[in-house]
């Protein structure tokens, strides 16, 4: 038999605790980190004390509270000086960005990508963009690891992309590729877009304070991110969320899988341009032209946005039904489609969602908006320092 | 997500002369709930508004406030409850910047000065406050916002003065695609925040985008108010253009009466086309 925890260990839990306490929510008073955390005054301080000795946070005195009595010390997380590369594998782009610990964006970089590139390819040109963003860095700055959102199917262990279908990917090393680029004595982790997205509007966007969420993201696939219980749904190698890959129309159009009718053949780019008669076009800006020509009248595209409005709400209901989440976010072009064609979504989920897995389910977009990947990109990095803050620094 | 509304109406009556606008009228709305109205031109939507602002006299009915029973005389009056309308035309002021145009009629001073930099800092504020990144400067003059912005700069002077309930009439109208995305997700925020919103829309997107609840209006009368969970698209045109449908809204036999007998008979051909 196990014996309890160690001091150490209790210890650990508890910077851990508090660290990420000001990560999540910013500045905090002591005494309001007393009154959340449950600890004593003097262990709040004693651990605040050893956070500002490895250089995580700062204590300074607050701003004019009005009120009588000596005011608390607010702690502040190191956002300037703390900081994790996060970069985001997309469909038409790279990004690079700086985030610093509390969440801020502190530097970013954004790539045109040709699409058809191989993670050899990509990672060089993310890594110049990396680089860039070291000249001018603070010289106490401590980066505490890189975080990378890609679309596609990504192996837990070790990062490995082992089919990206709408990248073309098909076993592709991005992590260690990025890792060897980089040469930073720092781990690359690597995360499916929704499922960091996910990550990302839990730990402060949207969807705080909700332990059950569905995360719907699209570009030219959709997938999806679940949080079931608090935590994130990863399935046994990492695979979990496949969610655009469920097949609702037999012998339904070609998907890039291979199979066919799947979900995002009906509701993902190519399904929609095509319903629109606009099959040779590409890209997240012929989808959006799609909705506004469906605003300015045009028949066809009216169409096509109601029909896979009707699509995305049996998805929508199938989903709340099997996972019953207290909220499904729409990202990416999910988005546009959600607020384009709300109506269809909604009567479907009505219809087709069960009375008891409808009642408290609420449908929302992004908070965090197209930033979502990397802020979620950096909290997969983040996430170490957390579990052990003075492990590293 | 709370069990009792912010603001309770109940047996609204109010006459223009010989025409009655609005017949025995309920509607309630609850914080950190959209409540979308709806209903067809001329069905009293913005009639109802306008007595819940406080510019028209009820001829009959109460209103309840945060559980107390209240008078609403004028627009004052409903300003210090904390219920804010921002109208169709928005009413700003092209020639002023937008911390003026929040600040407008209600200016902070600083002994007789104006006390711009706490004006500023408030406005910086709120708009922070409902995540708006699309401002560059609070010092531009309102002329050169697009309409969108317009929008935005007009629910934030609405939620700059605590205000507990909002009432948007037709924000999304004669806005682009993008646009219209923005303000349906500041419009959800703002109830995400706590506030009790009141959307008023013709948009069946805008209204099952955003609304937890939605109330429809068919010839002054209130038919139906129910859960956006509970209802299709639909259903929600029926009751705006039939007064009913299924089980929802006016009873099929309204009475003996010919109002009765004409609404029926529009239902059937409503039903046929």
């Amino acid at each position: 038999m196990r014996a309890g925890p160690s001091q150490d260990e209790i210890r650990r839990q508890n910077l851990g605790a508090l660290l990420r306490y000001v990560h999540v929510h910013g500045a905090t008073s002591r005494a309001e980190l007393t009154n959340t955390l449950g600890l004593n005054r003097s262990t709040i301080g004693a651990l605040t004390a050893d956070l500002a000795a490895a250089g995580l946070v700062t204590e300074g005195a607050p701003k004019e509270t009005g009120r009588a009595g000596r005011p608390s010390l607010v702690v502040r997380p190191e956002s300037a000086r703390v900081f994790a590369y996060a970069c985001s594998i997309e469909v038409d782009r790279l990004r690079a960005a700086r985030v610093g610990l509390g969440g801020a964006v502190l530097d970013r970089r954004t790539l045109d990508r040709p699409r058809g590139l191989t993670a050899a390819e990509v990672a060089p040109l993310l890594a110049g963009a990396v680089k860039e963003m070291q000249h001018g860095l603070p010289a106490d700055a401590v980066c505490v690891g890189a975080g990378v959102a890609v679309c596609g199917m990504v192996r837990r262990d070790d990062g490995l992309v082992r089919l990206g279908p709408t990248t073309g990917w098909v076993d592709e090393p991005i992590g260690t590729a990025l890792g060897i680029e980089l040469g930073v004595d720092v781990p690359v982790l690597v995360g499916n877009v929704a499922e960091v997205a996910a990550f990302a509007e839990h730990a402060r966007g949207a969807a705080a304070g909700c332990d059950n969420v569905i995360y719907l993201y699209g570009d030219v696939g959709v997938g999806a991110g679940i949080i079931a219980g608090g935590r994130r749904l990863t399935g046994h190698g990492g695979y979990s969320g496949e969610v655009g890959h469920m097949v609702v129309v037999p012998d339904g159009a070609r998907c890039e899988c291979g199979n066919r009718g799947c979900w995002e053949t009906e509701i993902g780019e190519h399904g929609l341009l095509r319903a629109a008669g606009r099959s040779d076009a590409r890209g997240r800006d012929a989808v959006l032209e799609v909705f506004d020509a469906a605003d300015h009248g045009d028949a066809r595209a009216q169409t096509a946005v109601r029909q896979a409005g009707d699509w995305l709400g049996f998805g929508v209901a199938n989903l709340v039904n099997i996972f019953n989440p207290e909220m499904v976010i729409f990202g990416g072009t999910m988005r546009d489609l959600y607020l384009a064609a709300a109506a269809q979504i909604r009567s479907r989920l009505n219809c087709n969602g069960l009375p008891a897995c409808l009642e408290h389910v609420r449908l929302r977009t992004p908070k965090l908006g197209e930033d979502a990947p990397l802020i979620g990109a950096a909290e997969l990095a983040f996430e170490r320092l957390l579990a052990d803050p003075l492990d590293i620094g | 997500m709370s069990a009792t509304p912010l603001l309770e109406l109940r047996g609204i009556d109010k006459s223009f002369g010989p025409v009655q606008v609005l017949r025995d009228v309920a509607l309630s709305a609850y914080p950190g709930e959209v409540t979308a109205l709806v209903g067809d031109n001329g069905a009293g939507k913005s009639t109802l508004v306008k007595c819940i602002s406080g510019i028209y006299p009820t001829d009959a009915g109460e209103f309840v406030f945060d559980g107390r029973p209240v008078s609403i005389n004028s627009p004052r009056d409903a300003a210090e409850l904390g219920i804010e309308v921002v109208y169709q035309d928005l009413a700003l002021c092209d020639n002023l910047d937008i911390v003026q145009n929040m600040f407008l009629g209600r200016e902070k001073r600083n002994g007789i000065m104006l006390d711009e930099p706490t004006m500023e800092q408030m406005a910086a504020e709120t708009l922070a406050g409902l995540s708006v990144r699309t401002v560059k400067s609070l010092r531009q003059h309102v002329s050169s916002l697009s309409g969108g912005q317009r929008q935005t700069v007009a629910i934030a002077k609405a939620v700059l003065w605590n205000s507990k309930l909002v009432i948007l009439d037709e924000p999304t109208a004669a806005l682009g695609v993008a646009q219209t995305a923005q303000v349906l997700e500041l419009v959800r925020r703002l109830a995400d925040n706590g506030l009790a919103v009141v959307l008023i829309s013709h948009n069946m997107n805008d209204v099952f985008a955003v609304s937890d609840r939605i109330a429809a209006l068919y010839l002054g009368q209130m038919v139906a108010q129910v859960r956006t969970t509970d209802i299709t698209h639909a259903q929600v045109v029926e009751l705006i253009t039939a007064g009913r449908s299924g089980g929802l809204g006016l009873a099929a036999e309204t009475g003996a009466n010919g109002n009765g007998a004409a609404s029926a008979d529009r239902t059937t051909t409503e039903g046929a086309s």
